[in-house]
């Protein structure tokens, strides 16, 4: 109780959001009385990023770097601009499906809005789009980051329940898939209420010069995907081969990319590294603590006691999960929740491990899309000054079709499953 | 550096200076080793599968990998405090007053001072420095008169002593205090804020 | 007095220390009715096994569950016991922990690691699961193996020609799907539920090492209790340890049948094979844990 006041006192003054829960969890040693978990504390931060799955976490955000270095972004939107630009709501479509192919470079939500906010929210406005909508349309987008393979919350996530990675990455794709076309149909609807504007029109001659000038950008994906089947690396080592991949193309084929940026991209993925590791060495440190106090117990002696079955379950984890997602999400949600849900929705509900980790991701991801803590809006405001609290009022039909997939992915394993062998 | 943006100030008192300086500095080093193990992560991982590949595989990689992601967290950490840029929430803050929000200021910079401290003392008590140096740095006496076996601890495939990967806990405990003493000052508005021109951090920039 | 433990473990709910770690629990409550009660962390809830160890040292864990490679870093005498070739079945590894030389192991725990020991659970012996067909020791030379990255396995699995390569456990099945690595040795209950029959073409029985777990005391917990707390507790752990034992040593033939069933062609390893590459190890070891020509020994006899 006491901790969790600390919480948000700390939280409301601004205190950064890893901080806060290291020092929840040092209220909560005091406050339990057995001291002798501070000599242990500074051991259990260093313990929540002592593990070989997050190494690709620093990989993954440096072929972000490379990628948009490179120039290779503005090539996969041109790509994404020759199959939908000239439908009505034509740049809508462009955002979202250039979304979907920057996913399956990078990993991360945050990351992905930094990047695409930049390119997109500009063109948008250029074409008469709201710039609030254009901002949390790329919020929404960036959700694709985390979803389609590679992606650092499943890293994370089958770092924790301990089942292959490749697996869960593969897990991801179907609901990427699923997702994209939900927004699409909610950009369809949006569009024909509120006449949204048609992009230029290209004949299909220049489409088709345009998809074979761009389709290079898609060697990166390749590249990962195919070191991991080949044997030559693992889901890991794959993201190192990946960013060789994209400084090749980026020198050789768009010729954007000079050696002399590489320190700067190393520095900035060090840096926003830093950012999400530092949050999962907070939550290690912080869900150590709790579970020390026996809190994940008695939520699932709670649990059971409300859901009688496998889907009620599930569908009481979702609203949990959107509950605690509208503060703590992302990865720092994950590694809060999942050591409490994860025996539980398995040994108890017999719910597969892989399906419920996409659930939850999907889940998490989702509350970086829910005020008041929304990583994904802040980013988008960030980059291009429109308020986040607006751009969740204008998206809100976003919300809503994400909060479908959520009940599709908990009713049927299969959307989760279907490409594991 | 320092030195430049205090000359258009009111002149500062020594104490000021010397913690903005120490900060200055801090940041530098900072940024250099946050540079130099990405390119070390990066390199190990590739090595790693060259070596595989070419069916000679090095035993410590992944080891070495993954300290170089944990010392990276802490130092990327710590440079973080300096340029304000982990994720807070602001939906109270935005809403109050100047004077308010310069409260707020200070008081979540003195949060992150006190944080910094408290992690040094739970350090202290872990590490023991005192202890050791009256076991004469020898570590099965200390540990046989402690109970604290941190000095006779190996990694597992590196071979290396694991105080010497910890040591990273308190001198990010250290950095970050001298960080947020650097933050406190110009939250008070006793020094105008520097910039970091070092740091090209464009996306994220300013979502604190 | 009334006492609450809590005992930490790195293997996942399921698992058959897992399950002892259970029935413990159980037991120390009905025998006190309800006076000693214990909680069960798993799966590293707690933090991987070094920060359970710091935990015990500093009395803030009670209890542990840890693996002998982990014990084995900080003790060499400890590190003996993953000596191959000290038994060579599953069967005399349940016989040989419960022996007097086993428990004796414990003896330094206390001034080395700060716990002590009061038992040995056990995992049954280690097979290889190769990506082409092994039919002896010579089949090995050469294959890069996954291998449990304790200094012990590493000299062994080295000494036999194989380039020990570390790959992180969750990673080990898409190691060998991909051909990453050529083979990869564990036991065959953790074998079974990652089905590693789907990813080989053959299991070569080694009959040579196994990885044993002790069950620790904190220290510092362990003085605050009265001499009966400590007696009973003793107690109920060898008991339940003692199923343990039983049990996976009684589980072990339905898991070759179950293996057999997948049509893989298994092989043992030749005792004859096995004399050179006894000496080699005991040449690096011996000096380092002495104690290991009486392990032998003993081994011998069972
Ligand atoms: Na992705
Ligand atoms: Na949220």
């Amino acid at each position: 109780m006491l901790t969790g006041a600390a919480f948000m006192v700390v939280m409301l003054v601004g205190v950064p959001i890893g901080l806060c829960l290291c020092i929840a969890a040092i209220v909560y040693v005091m406050a339990s009385g057995n001291p002798l978990l501070f000599q242990s504390y500074p051991l259990q931060m260093f313990g929540g990023v002592d593990s070989y799955g997050l190494i690709a976490i620093p990989l993954f955000i440096l072929i972000g770097e490379i990628m948009n270095g490179g120039g290779i972004t503005k090539r996969i939107v041109d790509l994404a601009m020759a199959f939908v630009g000239s439908l009505k709501g034509g740049l809508a479509y462009v955002n979202i499906l250039a979304n979907m192919f920057v996913s399956s470079i990078l990993g991360s939500a945050t990351a992905q809005v930094a990047i695409m906010a930049q390119i997109m929210v500009p063109e948008m406005e250029k074409k008469g789009y709201d710039k609030t909508f254009a901002a949390g349309l790329t919020a929404y987008g960036g959700m694709l980051g985390p979803i389609i393979p590679p992606s650092v919350m499943f890293v994370v996530y089958s770092v924790m329940a301990q089942v292959s990675v490749s697996d869960m990455l593969i897990a991801g794709i179907v609901p990427g898939v699923i997702l994209t076309v939900l927004f699409c149909l909610v950009i369809a609807l949006m569009g024909y209420i509120y006449n949204y504007p048609r992009a230029d029109y290209q004949t299909p001659r220049q489409r088709i010069a345009t998809i074979l000038s761009t389709a290079p950008t898609m060697l990166i994906p390749i590249v990962i995907v195919g070191s991991i089947l080949g044997g030559l690396a693992n889901a890991t080592e794959a993201a190192a081969v990946g960013a060789i991949a994209a400084i090749i193309v980026g020198k050789y084929w768009t010729r954007e990319f000079q050696f002399a940026q590489l320190p700067q991209m190393m520095l900035r993925a060090g840096i926003y590294s830093a950012i999400v590791l530092f949050l999962v060495a907070a939550a290690a440190v912080f869900s150590w603590v709790l579970i020390f106090g026996k809190v994940p117990q008695d939520t699932a002696a709670w649990i059971q006691t409300v859901a009688k079955d496998p889907v009620s379950f599930m569908l009481l984890t979702n609203v949990i999960l959107l509950i605690i997602g509208t503060v703590i999400d992302g990865v720092p949600g994950l590694i809060m929740t999942v050591p409490i849900l994860l025996p539980i929705a398995t040994e108890i509900y017999g719910i597969d491990p892989r399906q419920f980790g996409v659930v939850v991701v999907v889940n998490l991801v989702l509350g970086l899309l829910s005020p008041p803590v929304g990583l994904c809006f802040f980013v988008a405001a960030a980059v291009t000054g429109a308020k986040p609290g607006k751009m969740f009022v204008v998206t809100l039909p976003f919300f809503g079709v994400s909060c479908i997939l959520l009940i599709l992915l908990s009713l049927y394993p299969a959307l989760s499953l279907i490409l594991i062998k | 550096m320092v030195d430049q943006t205090i000359a258009t100030h009111t002149p500062l008192a020594r104490p000021y200076r010397l913690i903005l300086a120490a900060s200055t500095r801090l940041l530098a080093v900072e940024r250099l080793l946050i540079m130099g193990f990405m390119y070390l992560l990066t390199a190990l991982i590739l090595l790693n599968v060259a070596t595989r590949y070419a069916r000679v595989p090095i035993y410590w990689i992944d080891e070495s990998a993954v300290y170089s992601v944990v010392w990276l967290t802490f130092i990327g950490a710590s440079a973080m405090t300096r340029l304000r840029l982990d994720f807070a929430v602001s939906m109270l803050t935005e809403r109050l007053s100047e004077r308010g929000a310069m409260i707020a200021k200070v008081l979540s910079t003195l949060a992150v001072i006190i944080f910094g401290l408290a992690l040094m003392t739970m350090c202290w008590l872990w590490m023991d420095p005192v202890g050791l140096a009256r076991a004469g740095f020898d570590a099965r006496e200390f540990a046989g008169q402690t109970f604290n076996f941190l000095y006779t601890e190996r990694t597992q495939t590196l071979g290396w002593p694991t105080w010497s990967l910890y040591l990273i806990m308190p001198i990010f405990a250290v950095s970050m205090t001298i960080h947020g003493l650097a933050n406190l000052i110009e939250d008070l508005e006793l020094a105008p804020k520097a910039s970091h021109p070092s740091f090209v951090l464009s996306a994220v920039d300013g979502v604190n | 007095q009334a006492k609450e433990f809590r005992l930490g473990l790195i293997t996942p709910n399921g698992h058959s220390w897992n399950k002892a770690a259970l029935k413990l629990a159980d037991r120390l409550k009905a025998e006190t009715n309800g006076r000693l009660t214990m909680t069960v962390f798993h799966s590293g809830q707690l933090g991987n096994e070094p920060a359970m160890m710091q935990q015990l040292q500093s009395g803030a864990l009670d209890m542990g569950f840890i693996q002998a490679a982990e014990l084995g870093s900080r003790v060499d005498s400890i590190a003996a016991i993953n000596a191959p070739y000290i038994v060579r079945s599953t069967d005399a590894v349940a016989k040989f922990v419960r022996h007097p030389a086993a428990e004796k192991l414990f003896d330094v725990l206390p001034r080395e690691t700060g716990t002590i020991g009061l038992g040995w659970g056990i995992t049954g012996m280690r097979a290889i699961f190769a990506a082409k067909v092994l039919n002896g020791l010579a089949d090995i030379r050469g294959m890069k193996l996954r291998i449990n990255p304790t200094p012990v396995y590493r000299d062994f699995y080295s000494s036999l020609g194989a380039a020990p390569t570390p790959i992180p456990t969750p990673q080990v099945f898409d190691a060998m799907s991909n051909g990453q690595v050529d083979g990869l040795e564990a036991d065959l209950e953790f074998s079974w539920n990652q089905r590693f029959d789907k990813v080989s073409k053959s299991i070569l029985q080694m009959n040579a090492v196994f990885m044993p777990m002790a069950a620790v005391v904190s220290g510092r917990v362990w003085q605050t209790l009265s001499p009966a707390d400590r007696e009973l507790i003793t107690k109920a752990v060898k008991a339940i340890l003692n199923d343990q034992i039983n049990e996976l040593a009684a589980g072990e033939p339905q898991l070759i049948e179950n293996l057999k069933g997948t049509g893989l062609p298994i092989r043992q390893v030749a005792v004859a094979d096995t004399e050179a590459v006894i000496a080699e190890f005991d040449k690096i070891w011996l000096p380092k844990a002495p104690i290991l020509a009486e392990l032998r020994k003993v081994g011998a006899t069972l």
